[in-house]
């Protein structure tokens, strides 16, 4: 019989500013650079997540990385699966991402749904409320959009939110408390 | 509440060309004919055109130089939204010092919903934010202006010929110009079919002009067609540059087949219709001019001539008869159960804005007959009728009724009379009514 002990406690770098509101549950890793606001969710149950630097994660926005549906959790044999998420990624209020691998400077808008086969390469959008639950890789600089999920692929990719992130890591902080990141407490201060 | 949040339940019979069913809230009330009009029976007529994205107003006369579009919105070609203008700094050569780079604002367009841009089609930036985005010409503009030109000359040599036999036959002394000044004012030149192409005789000739002869080629026939590409049935499609359908109609100039030849186009116009009775030709309804103002010059909603449910919308004490339809009336075609409405008048009192704040008025009293009544409430009467379901089917319930009720019109015209004010006559009108009750339970 094999113990598993997972770790509970979330790996935030230093440089990242995520609040005390937010949940986090499980193996999480949070890179610096990246802003939490709170009520966001990030629950990694049937494995760790991996999350990158630079990325915005909104209120409400869910990042779940949780079993497969046939499977129940207490299935001996089961390998946990990493979800990795790039950098300079914006998951905007209450969206919902199952995918497990999603790459660089991609905007999940908002209400929008990813399942859990969906794989997002670099640069795609994924519009207000579309539902993306097909099994496949969405090709690069795609552009899902309207009620029925159109797509086109755009010539530039978006660009990322470095004037939104530098506005936020000063503001937050100023009315939330921070969850602790790994080497010391203090946000470092930008120029 | 039926009139807002359901309103298909109560349907008013309005006795027009075509009978039509509709709720009152979609009708309207034409105070001097005295009856029900819906949207079928009425003239609608252009008041103003205006831009839906930036709400200017435009003269109807620029409007159809600019063919009905806007002059500084623009349209997304791939979803149809409004597209916005975005500012980028690049760095640009100081025009003294070329070595030395200064920031510059360069402008493109942009769509919020698709992410598109105009620089996915090509478009370079324009360092102005607005007036510097061109619509490509279409190469066959020389062609179709140079047609339109002489079937307008064409329209308007028939246009005179008929004119001088008609006046021919009865006036001889009349100038030719006479149809010209009365065109398209006057309803019998207005509602006379097969009437030819009026639009085209907006620009006409003076009198006395000369009047070139245009002549146009007929158009030739090809007898080679261009061969489609050798890898056209081999080659693997990339589908985001396949244009849809919609896509590609709304530019009928161009229908282009690839995505990066889609550009923009002006935003369409939008207008404000007036509506105009047919029979006496009063407006019912007349919007204001201003585009940003939703209130009308003149409305005449049925809501506010007509009884509702029995809430009386009116300032005056309003008696109601409801009769039953008879069998074999001809309106009646609808209704699936019989109905037995009360047999006496009601009465309702007049609707007064102020009884709401009013707590010390006495409640005016109406001896009601509590079988027929079952609530009184200001200008509001609750009453019973009762129901027979004729058929046992599955369907909805529906009954009809004629509702008799007399009627002030306010806005008559102030006769001249030597005794001073003599109150208002009171007509009576009779609207047929269908109310739809609902499935049968059980």
């Amino acid at each position: 019989v094999e113990f598993v002990l997972h770790v509970q406690v979330a790996n935030i770098a230093a440089g990242a500013v995520v609040c005390v509101e937010s949940e986090i549950r499980g193996d999480v890793t949070i890179g610096p650079r990246t802003v939490v606001h709170p009520k966001a969710r990030i629950i990694a149950e049937a494995g760790p997540i991996i999350i990158g630097e630079g990325n915005l994660i909104e209120e409400q926005a869910l990042i779940i990385n949780s079993y497969p549906e046939n499977i129940m959790p207490d299935t001996e044999g089961v390998e946990p699966k990493t979800m990795t998420i790039g950098i300079n990624n914006v998951f905007e209020v209450g969206c919902v991402s199952q995918a497990l691998k999603i790459g660089d400077n991609n905007v999940i808008e908002s209400k929008a749904d990813l399942g859990k086969n969906v794989i997002l390469t670099s640069g795609c959008i994924v519009g207000a409320c579309c539902q993306v639950n097909t099994c496949e890789v969405i090709p690069e600089n795609t552009v899902i959009y309207g009620s029925n999920c159109m797509r086109r692929v755009q010539t530039e990719r978006p660009q990322p939110q470095t004037l939104q992130l530098d506005f936020l890591m000063k503001i937050l902080p100023n009315y939330h408390h921070m969850k602790k990141t790994v080497k010391g407490t203090s946000t470092p201060v930008r120029n | 509440m039926a009139s807002l949040l359901q309103p298909d339940r109560v349907l008013y019979l309005v006795h027009g060309e075509k009978k039509i069913r509709s709720p009152l809230s979609t009708l309207y009330f034409c105070r001097y004919c005295s009856e029900l009009r819906s949207l079928e029976c009425v003239s609608h007529e252009v008041d103003s055109h205006y831009c839906p994205s930036c709400l200017e107003n435009m003269p109807s006369a620029e409007a159809k130089l600019k063919k009905n579009r806007c002059a500084n919105c623009f349209d997304c070609p791939c979803c149809m939204h409004t597209l916005s203008t975005r500012a980028t700094n690049i760095p640009a050569p100081l025009p003294d010092d070329p070595s030395k780079t200064t920031m510059k604002k360069a402008y493109y367009l942009a769509c919020g919903f698709c992410r598109w841009t105009s620089r996915d089609v090509g478009m370079a930036d324009k360092s102005v934010a607005s007036g510097g985005w061109q619509e490509p010409d279409n190469p066959h503009t020389q062609r179709i202006n140079k047609l339109i030109e002489y079937y307008q000359q064409l329209a308007q040599r028939e246009k005179l010929e008929r004119d001088r036999k008609k006046l021919a036959r009865r006036r001889p002394y009349m100038p030719l110009a006479f149809s010209e000044k009365y065109g398209l004012g006057t309803r019998l030149q207005r509602q006379r079919p097969g009437a030819p192409i009026t639009s085209l005789a907006g620009l006409s000739l003076k009198e006395g002009e000369d009047q070139k002869e245009i002549n146009i080629e007929p158009a030739q026939a090809l007898d080679e067609v261009e061969p489609l590409p050798e890898d056209c049935y081999t080659r693997p499609i990339n589908l985001p540059e396949v244009t849809s359908l919609r896509q590609r109609l709304l530019q009928p100039d161009f229908q282009p087949a690839g995505a990066s030849q889609l550009h923009p186009k002006h935003k369409h116009l939008l207008i404000k219709r007036s509506l105009r009775c047919r029979k006496c030709e009063h407006n019912l309804s007349k919007p204001e001019f201003n585009p940003t103002s939703i209130k009308f010059k003149i409305q005449l909603v049925a809501e506010c001539q007509v009884l509702l449910t029995l809430t009386n919308p009116v300032e005056n004490i309003t008696h109601v008869t409801l009769v039953g339809c008879e069998e074999g009336d001809p309106e009646d075609i609808n209704s699936t159960a019989k109905v037995m409405v009360p047999t006496k008048e009601l009465v309702l009192a007049g609707k007064d804005a102020a009884a709401d704040y009013d707590e010390l008025a006495e409640p005016q009293d109406f001896q009601d007959d509590p079988d027929v009544v079952a609530f009184r409430k200001s200008n509001k009467i609750g009453f019973f009728i009762k129901v027979v379901p004729q058929r046992e089917e599955d369907g909805d319930v529906t009954v009809s009724f004629k509702i008799r009720h007399d009627f002030r019109n306010l806005a008559a015209p102030i006769r001249p009379s030597e005794e001073g004010d003599a109150p208002t006559e009171a007509i009576w009108l009779t609207h047929h009514v269908e109310l739809s009750l609902g499935p049968i339970i059980a």
